[in-house]
């Protein structure tokens, strides 16, 4: 925590040198901060008391700017964005889409984010989408606010670990998700049945509930000629999320959580007795066990996860749908989820407030996400009426009621031990050891280009 | 009769080579021709089709995946390829001109610094670009000149092998008594390059002009950093977006598509051309 | 083809200024667009800069201490830069040997009158096609072709070749080999043409004369068109190796920026980019840049000295 605080501190005139001069003309920048900073201290409202911006906000509404930018990765909000919000009239949003690979769209962000206070209002940063992986970098910043001042005040509904994870280290809170990700066990029915001898998802829950079942389970699967989990990496998140210290230390000391090395373990011995293969979580060979004549029963994944990632399991022809059904598994877990993030000077402070409050606690729009979007939403409410109706059933989970499996695991949900350096580390730590678990190096040569990867790209953190 | 027997046997030898010969050939053109056969291939099949494993022969998707692509809600692939197309067309104008009139300026006129000129374009030619991406991209930020063409079309001016190149055809092929007879008619030195030596190059400009809008038409590296605005995005760009694109509309078919009408463009002007472009390329190398 | 009998030093001295003039365009240009943002680079490499976070640190005068890092063994014990370089120069070779290699060989097959080649304007044609794709599409490709789910690995698994798919993405020699190919596939046909220019040029004369000493093709080929070619060979090699030192949208896609397995695939220019993309480390990567820099200015030199001469003498060429 400290040394978060250290890094704040010294953010704001850093930063803003680097807007002025590109941080390219090391000489010249001496002079320069004292003007952009207090520009940049006019601009961004300083964070926990800024009655100035909120009476601004609320006075000049009609004054708001005309263009409204939104900072994204890829479509997925962009189709609820256009189907459940009602653009007010005369103003035009522009999506700035940049893909995420090898970090292009934080790369992005981060320009315009530090050019902010600089950018004309039409330019400017309105809205951003940020991944659970990377969320603390901009809500620990100074480059959003609290939308509190703004007027979303109302997280009556919302579950706690997404309001935990867009706020800063003082519970200043900077953004809001219209989706929570508790992550599930979805398992192949016909394929539980051979190897269980059940395939309801209770009866399933009480055999998988542990890791030590778990992997007991995964040598019955081998012996009946299956795969237990399709990418060495399926079961990463389920061990990550529940670690017991942060990725590096107050000193910035890379370390390993214990969590970690019982991820490594268990995928040894899952690749060393073929339980698992050596894919990745996204490439083409694990999606190809979704189909219908593949032999994996276990995956990982949250509501999203069934029409982002399981195209195959619900190809008419050749996938599944209707075979499939989820249980909690052996262990608490959530994965991904998507916040709308509020960037400090935005010209437009009204609109987003709506937008945000529209997606967390409209219920009809909330409502409309659950039924016809298939996702799990950001209000308690809504989820708990879909959860009780008898009548409500996910089609591709056999008849199942998601939302009330998803309702039941949302309290195991922990958001602690978080840095800024998250996506990029579980990335990188799962490329490199991928290496080892195809065999091409051994494993000390992997964590070795795991550390050197780690000194390219983040510099700050020291490594064994 | 030793003659006939010993030109029997060279006929045999040189029917040998030739099949040998053609063997090669054939074997070459299809690892070049097959990239675009299953390009083309992929591009008339479904997503399922796609999914299902590799086929040699086409489907029946062409112009459904044709539609999708072109009426792509965020990806906008008619105006990525005008984008695209009005950037490399000034990228090649601009490039083969002003490296023609340094060749020339060079090539022609006598001055204290020509020799030392000369050699230091030939010294910077092998400078890796990658060299002052890093400066270029921060001075172009600094200036404001992103979501802009120009830093991807004014450094056009400086293309130190496509002035090599002008500069060894201009060797071969312009004898100086025709730019001294235009002198003599009382040209200025500026019409006489416009006027007589331009035609003269003509083969040299064609063949770099193509050259150099498949360059630009191809450049994914400096735009990637300096355009991010939708409707100024160029087509390798959007390519790229298309590799993390959702998932749930990751429709293979599609994707294929968007990268034969990448390349299609490029490939038709080639095609047109290449009787040309290979005359050109050959008359230009013909001093080594 | 009649030989213009030209001599440069004809210009008078007053037409010097449009030389000046002539070439000023490109000399500005070079300025604002190559040579300031070099020298910033340079510059850069003297500081410690670069991101955490949205953080910037530094810039901070470091003098030459990320130079040091940059020679000093890495966790893997090897200098990392050496290490890609090596990796560099060996997929350089890979590509460039059999490009060079092939392209003689089918320049001396369209050249030839005795084999009397029928459609060279389609094989012409044709092997110069793959230059035209995108590099990144071109990987695209490969990368769909031969991961293990993929065409190549399905016909090696139907037809019984293999009894396991091939993961060729992560064996060493075979995704150099994949680099190396594609590398080949897009060269090589600009190559022939260059080199077929070349032999045109050559006097046939001379090769009549040593088919009448009884010279053997073998022979003519090694004792008269080689030596003769030797110059367009040099530019040709010299091209061939700007490109290699920058090789970088190949590799960089088919292994998704990871020059799997185990680096053994990463080039300088990737190796630039890995510090240049998330923590935007203008100081290392300022370093690379120089070091990259001092390679391509040697092997400039090597070119500088070659064509300076040529340059003394520009009226013999082609009659040897």
């Amino acid at each position: 925590m400290k040394k978060r605080l250290t890094v704040l501190a010294t953010a704001m005139a850093v930063v803003t040198a680097l807007t002025a001069c590109g941080g390219s003309q090391p000489a010249a920048t001496t002079a320069a901060p004292a003007e952009t900073t207090a520009a940049a201290a006019t601009e961004a409202p300083a964070t926990t008391e800024a009655p100035a911006a909120e009476t601004a906000a609320a006075a000049e509404e009609s004054s708001e700017g005309k263009v409204f930018n939104i900072y994204a990765w890829n479509e997925e909000f962009k189709g609820f964005f256009e189907k459940y919000y009602t653009v007010p009239e005369g103003v035009t949003v522009n999506w700035i889409i940049t893909p995420s690979d090898n970090g292009a769209y934080q790369q992005k962000l981060d320009e315009a984010l530090l050019n902010q206070a600089n950018a004309a209002d039409d330019e400017k940063v309105d809205m951003f989408l940020a991944e659970a992986d990377y969320i603390l970098k901009y809500a620990g910043s100074d480059a959003t606010q609290d939308v509190t001042a703004l007027g979303v005040n109302d997280f009556s509904n919302t579950y706690k670990y997404t309001v935990q994870a867009a706020s800063d280290n003082n519970g200043v809170v900077k953004g809001v998700s219209f989706q929570c990700c508790p992550s599930a066990l979805i398992y192949r029915r016909s394929i539980a049945q051979d190897v269980l001898g059940v395939s309801e998802p209770d009866e399933v829950q009480a055999k998988l509930d542990s890791w030590d079942k778990f992997n007991a389970v995964a040598k019955d699967a081998k012996d009946k000629g299956y795969y237990m989990t399709a990418s060495f990496a399926e079961t990463y998140r389920v061990f990550s999320n529940n670690c017991t210290m942060p990725w590096v230390d107050a000193d910035n000391n890379l370390q390993f959580d214990p969590q970690i090395e019982a991820w490594i373990a268990q995928t040894e011995d899952f690749i060393n007795n073929d339980y698992t293969l050596t894919a990745g979580v996204w490439d083409d060979e694990k999606n190809k066990q979704m189909f219908a004549d593949g032999k994996t029963m276990c995956f990982f994944g949250p509501a999203w996860y069934f029409n982002f990632c399981m195209g195959n399991a619900q190809d008419p022809e050749k996938g599944c749908s209707g075979d499939w059904a989820i249980c909690e598994g052996p262990a608490a877990h959530f994965w991904g989820g998507t916040w709308l993030m509020a960037p400090a000077g935005t010209d437009n402070p009204t609109m987003l407030a709506d937008i945000m409050n529209t997606f967390i606690n409209d219920e009809e729009v909330c409502s409309a996400l659950v039924a016809n979007e298939a996702q799990f939403s950001n209000n308690q409410k809504v989820n708990a009426k879909f959860a009780e109706d008898e009548s409500y059933g996910n089609e591709f989970l056999g008849g199942q009621n998601d939302v009330a499996v998803f309702s039941e695991m949302t309290d195991n949900i922990v958001w602690e031990n978080h840095t800024i350096y998250d996506q990029l580390l579980n990335e990188g730590l799962q490329n490199q050891l991928q290496e080892y678990f195809k065999g091409s190096v051994d494993k000390d040569t992997a964590l070795k280009n795991f550390y050197n990867y780690i000194n390219e790209t983040y510099p700050a953190i020291n490594t064994p | 009769m030793r003659n006939n027997e010993e030109s029997e046997r060279g006929r045999l030898h040189l029917m040998i080579t030739r099949i040998v010969v053609y063997a090669i050939l054939i074997f070459l053109s299809f690892l070049c021709l097959f990239f675009f056969y299953m390009l083309i291939i992929n591009s008339t099949r479904s997503n399922a089709e796609l999914q299902a494993g590799f086929s040699a022969l086409p489907q029946g998707h062409f112009i459904e995946n044709f539609k999708n692509a072109w009426t792509d809600a965020s990806i906008n692939i008619p105006r990525g390829m005008l984008n695209s197309f009005i950037i490399a067309s000034c990228t090649a104008v601009l490039t083969t001109y002003f490296s023609a009139l340094t060749a020339y300026g060079i090539h022609i006129y006598d001055f204290k610094l020509k020799k030392p000129a000369f050699l230091f374009i030939m010294a910077v030619m092998m400078i890796p670009p990658q060299v002052s991406a890093v400066g270029f991209i921060q001075l172009m930020f600094k200036l404001k000149l992103t979501n802009n063409y120009l830093p991807l079309i004014v450094p056009s001016i400086a293309a130190p092998v496509v002035f090599f190149y002008m500069k060894q055809y201009m060797e071969s092929v312009l004898p100086i008594e025709i730019v001294e007879s235009a002198r003599i008619d009382g040209a200025s030195e500026f019409r006489t390059f416009n006027q007589i030596v331009l035609p003269v190059m003509k083969p040299a400009i064609a063949v770099q002009m193509i050259f150099s809008f498949v360059q630009s038409w191809n450049n994914y590296f400096i735009p990637a950093l300096l355009l991010d605005k939708a409707e100024m995005k160029t087509v390798p760009i959007m390519i790229a977006q298309l590799r993390s694109a959702d998932y749930s509309k990751f429709d293979m078919g599609k994707v294929y598509m968007f990268i034969l009408l990448a390349i299609l463009p490029v490939l038709i002007v080639y095609l047109i051309l290449s009787k040309f472009i290979i005359k050109g390329v050959t008359a230009g190398a013909v001093k080594g | 083809m009649s030989k213009p009998k030209k001599e440069i030093k004809g210009g008078n001295v007053s037409s010097g200024k449009w030389g000046y003039l002539f070439i000023l365009p490109f000399f500005i240009a070079y300025t604002f667009c190559t040579l300031i943002p070099q020298l910033m680079t340079f510059y850069n490499s003297l500081f410690m800069n670069y991101r955490d976070g949205l953080t910037q640190v530094g810039p901070k005068f470091v003098g030459l201490q990320n130079y040091i890092t940059l020679f000093t063994p890495d966790n893997s014990g090897s200098i990392g830069i050496l290490k890609y370089f090596g990796n560099t120069i060996v997929l350089w070779l890979m590509g460039a040997v059999p490009q060079i290699v092939i392209a003689m060989l089918l320049a001396v097959f369209f050249t030839s009158y005795r084999l009397n080649i029928k459609g060279q304007q389609f094989f012409k044609t044709v092997i110069y096609m793959p230059n035209l794709i995108m590099a990144s599409a071109f990987s695209m490709l490969f990368f769909t072709l031969f991961s293990p789910v993929g065409p190549v690995n399905q016909v090696l698994l139907a037809s019984g070749w293999a009894d396991k798919a091939i993961d060729f993405l992560n064996i060493k020699v075979s995704v150099r080999l994949l680099i190396s190919l594609m590398n080949f596939l897009m060269w090589f046909g600009n190559t022939t043409i260059l080199l077929m220019a070349g032999i045109q040029g050559i006097d046939q004369s001379l090769f009549e004369a040593a088919q009448i000493d009884g010279a053997n093709s073998w022979q003519i080929f090694f004792k008269v068109t080689m030596p003769l070619l030797s110059p367009i060979l040099v530019y040709t090699v010299i091209t061939a190796m700007i490109g290699g030192l920058q090789m970088f949208d190949v590799p960089q896609i088919l292994t998704n920026g990871r020059g799997m397995p185990n680096r053994s695939s990463m080039t300088m220019v990737m190796y630039l980019n890995n510090y240049l993309t998330t923590s935007k480390n203008y100081g290392m990567a300022g370093a690379v840049s120089v070091v990259l820099f001092i390679i391509s200015a040697v092997l400039s030199l090597v070119v500088y000295s070659s064509l300076s001469k040529q340059y003394k003498e520009p009226k013999r060429h082609r009659k040897y």
